[in-house]
């Protein structure tokens, strides 16, 4: 029965025969910040990845539903035009595209001729303010010879000019320092308090609870050996900064034992 | 015209054997036309032809072209003095139309069909202080200027298809800037091949640029049909003179267009070489600089995209005879479908080319199983306190980058496009200009279409 919501059913993932997500339940609903937590290797950019529907990761079963369709199957820029957006934890560089065209032409695909030129120009300057960017960067070309910071800016850019209805942000935190951190969360924010994105629902792969203090999360998961080993609210990321991982692997097995 | 009346026009078949050459030749001779390249010459030069080995005879590995079994059947040569009379307007209309560039400001040119001058005009730049006009022309009127320059450039001698293109020129310009005249718009050079007639044209070109004179120089091809197009560019950049010579090939899917272009840079001036090839079903190009004084430089933008079952050879050769001078190359090439290509680039630093510093690389895509391009470069150094960098890839297109593109909703031909085109976009910013930038990209879009619509 489909539902409202970035939604994945007993999903299952295979990289070259390898098992890597067992089964993950997910519901993130519309206007929803779910954070998901988990240590390296437990399969959380796998489920990213295999929910933008990057080639090198096998789908074995289960469903991905975006308000209802059905994304599995469709090709990576179909999932993107339903809605969906990946912030990559490592973007790929686009030599010779510049920043200017490759908004121009995300904003374009996903949302055909919604904006005039001027208007389209007038959101890029804003979006540029929030997040602390340079209008210069419009010039250079897409991820190239960037920095860290300057490359999950400009994920964050990209995220606030095409809007769309869900954003998974792939340790977008990761590697920032205190000042990039709070634009990138800024810039989610904003996006969440304007009229584009009052409904739209984040998943946040993380590490570390510092940006969920800027972007509270209203449910966080952690998941483990490629399974939700556990969900909670907002006290679950505390307690893990407090205590790591093991506890709650220590947890799951004696549940499970 | 000094020396065009339609009692000199002649055609005469250009036959595939060496009789069939001969016999061309002496009827040229015997044509007796006016401000032609002596008849002399051209039987020295078709001996040359004769004797000269291919290029590329021994195929470096994947490479594969026999420029043995290039024919010359059902070709015209003509003397490329008059309108022909079996032609009418329409096909220069249809050219002309296809021209963007030419209907910007420019600052005068010449503008042939097969080997035929168009229009021509008495006076043919709008600054009354350059030259710009036909090589046969100018024979007759600066025949210092060109007796000092012309042959003495280009190494012809050593090319058989540069010794072919001396031993038939049937057309040609000549264009002169004054020592200090800058001269702002492109002047424009012009062949188009009607698709009614295959012709076999010859053109010589010679750009002479006095001390510190300035000057964009665009050599175009255009036209259907299947022409056989050899010509031979020779440049002389006076002492701290600066041109930027541009070619944009977009020969007919059919036509063969072989180039050997020289410069001869002197103290501290600057030659660029701009090259796009983008038509035709063969092209080869030998891109020669000659870095002869004190602070001389060359700057090569080189790119080329062969589709379908094209080929394009493309040689860079640059010599730092003298130091320190300076050159810097950049070549990108895609190929699709079962497109072939091959580059060499030549960077010779002589002995006496002290503290030179010599740039190269290039990048190859390929588009398809079946597309292949080698790359050669070749790094001759003999000189000591020298900076020499070279590097080259060959790859296909960077999955990551294509996944990003599609992650951001950008339809899989429009992704594909983008990051084909992206690639291209170094070596396109080293282009003259806005406008000849945008062309390019236009035309590069075009073939991309083609691609991605067979894909």
């Amino acid at each position: 029965m489909p539902a409202r919501g970035l939604v994945t059913r007993d999903l299952r993932v295979a990289v070259q025969d390898t098992e890597i997500l067992k089964g993950i339940d997910l519901t993130v609903e519309p206007g929803q910040v779910h954070a998901l937590m988990g240590p390296n290797g437990s399969g959380k950019s796998t489920l990213a990845f295999a929910m933008a529907g990057h080639p090198g990761y096998n789908v074995t079963g289960g469903s991905v539903t975006l308000d209802g369709e059905e994304l599995l199957g469709l090709p990576p820029d179909k999932r993107a035009r339903a809605g969906l957006f990946l912030s990559f934890q490592y973007p790929a560089a686009i030599p010779g595209v510049s920043v200017a065209n490759f908004l121009r032409s995300a904003r374009q695909a996903v949302r055909s001729g919604d904006l005039s030129p001027a208007k389209f120009r007038a959101l890029v300057f804003e979006k540029l303010d929030t997040l602390d960017m340079d209008p210069a960067f419009l010039g250079r070309y897409v991820n190239d010879g960037f920095s860290g910071g300057e490359k999950k800016r400009l994920e964050m850019l990209q995220m606030a000019i095409i809007a769309p209805k869900y954003a998974i942000l792939d340790e977008t935190d990761s590697g920032l320092d205190v000042d990039a951190l709070q634009a990138v969360a800024r810039a989610a924010v904003a996006l969440r308090e304007s009229d584009d994105g009052r409904h739209m629902g984040f998943l946040v792969i993380t590490h570390y609870p510092r940006i969920l203090r800027y972007l509270p999360a209203d449910v966080v998961h952690v998941m483990i050996d490629g399974r939700i080993a556990k969900t909670g609210g907002p006290d679950l990321a505390e307690r893990i900064e407090r205590e790591g991982y093991d506890v709650i692997r220590d947890e799951v097995a004696t549940a499970r034992a | 015209m000094p020396s065009g009346t339609a009692a000199d026009f002649a055609t005469i078949p250009f036959g595939p054997d060496a009789a069939t050459l001969e016999e061309a030749l002496e009827l040229i001779a015997e044509a007796g036309l006016e401000g032609a390249a002596d008849a002399h010459l051209r039987r020295e030069a078709l001996e040359l032809y004769a004797t000269l080995p291919p290029p590329g005879a021994r195929p470096r590995r994947g490479w594969r072209y026999d420029y043995g079994k290039l024919n010359y059947d059902d070709l015209v040569w003509t003397t490329g003095r008059s309108q022909p009379q079996t032609q009418s307007e329409a096909p220069v209309a249809a050219a002309e139309g296809d021209l963007p560039a030419l209907a910007t400001e420019n600052a005068g040119g010449l503008f042939h069909l097969g080997a035929t001058l168009v229009e021509p005009g008495e006076r043919t730049a709008r600054d009354e202080r350059v030259i710009v006009l036909p090589l046969a022309d100018a024979r007759l009127r600066y025949p210092d200027l060109i007796a000092e320059h012309l042959g003495s450039i280009a190494d012809w001698r050593g090319d058989r298809f540069a010794a072919l293109a001396t031993a038939f020129e049937n057309c040609g310009a000549f264009v002169y800037v004054p020592d200090g005249v800058v001269v702002e718009a492109p002047i424009q050079l012009v062949w188009a091949n009607s698709p009614a007639r295959d012709e076999a044209v010859f053109p010589h070109i010679l750009v002479v640029l006095g001390a510190g004179a300035q000057a964009t120089v665009i050599e175009r091809h255009i036209g259907g049909g299947d022409p056989f197009v050899c010509g031979l560019v020779e440049v002389h950049a006076g002492e701290r003179a600066r041109l930027d010579y541009v070619t944009v090939q977009q020969a007919g899917e059919g036509a063969r267009v072989f180039f050997r272009r020289a410069a001869r840079c002197t103290r501290e001036s600057l030659v660029r070489w701009n090259l796009a090839e983008l038509g035709s079903a063969l092209a080869r190009t030998v891109l020669n600089a000659h870095l002869g004084a004190e602070g001389a430089r060359c700057e090569t933008a080189a790119l080329f995209f062969t589709t379908g079952f094209a080929h394009v050879d493309l040689t860079t050769a640059t010599d730092h005879a003298v130091g320190p001078t300076f050159s810097d190359t950049a070549v990108r090439s895609a190929a699709n479908d079962r497109g072939q290509g091959r580059y060499v680039g030549d960077i010779v630093i002589r002995p006496r080319a002290h503290g030179s510093d010599a740039s190269l690389r290039d990048d190859a895509l390929l588009l398809s199983a079946h597309a292949h391009i080698d790359t050669v470069p070749a790094l001759e150094i003999a000189a000591n306190d020298v900076k020499a960098f070279h590097g080259a890839t060959v790859g296909s297109l960077d999955e990551d980058a294509l996944f990003y593109v599609l992650s951001r909703g950008i339809p899989k031909n429009e992704a594909l496009r983008m990051v084909t085109l992206g690639f291209f976009e170094p070596v396109i910013t080293r282009f003259p200009g806005e406008a000849l930038r945008d062309e390019i990209r236009t035309a590069l879009d075009a073939k991309i279409d083609e691609a991605t619509e067979d894909a």
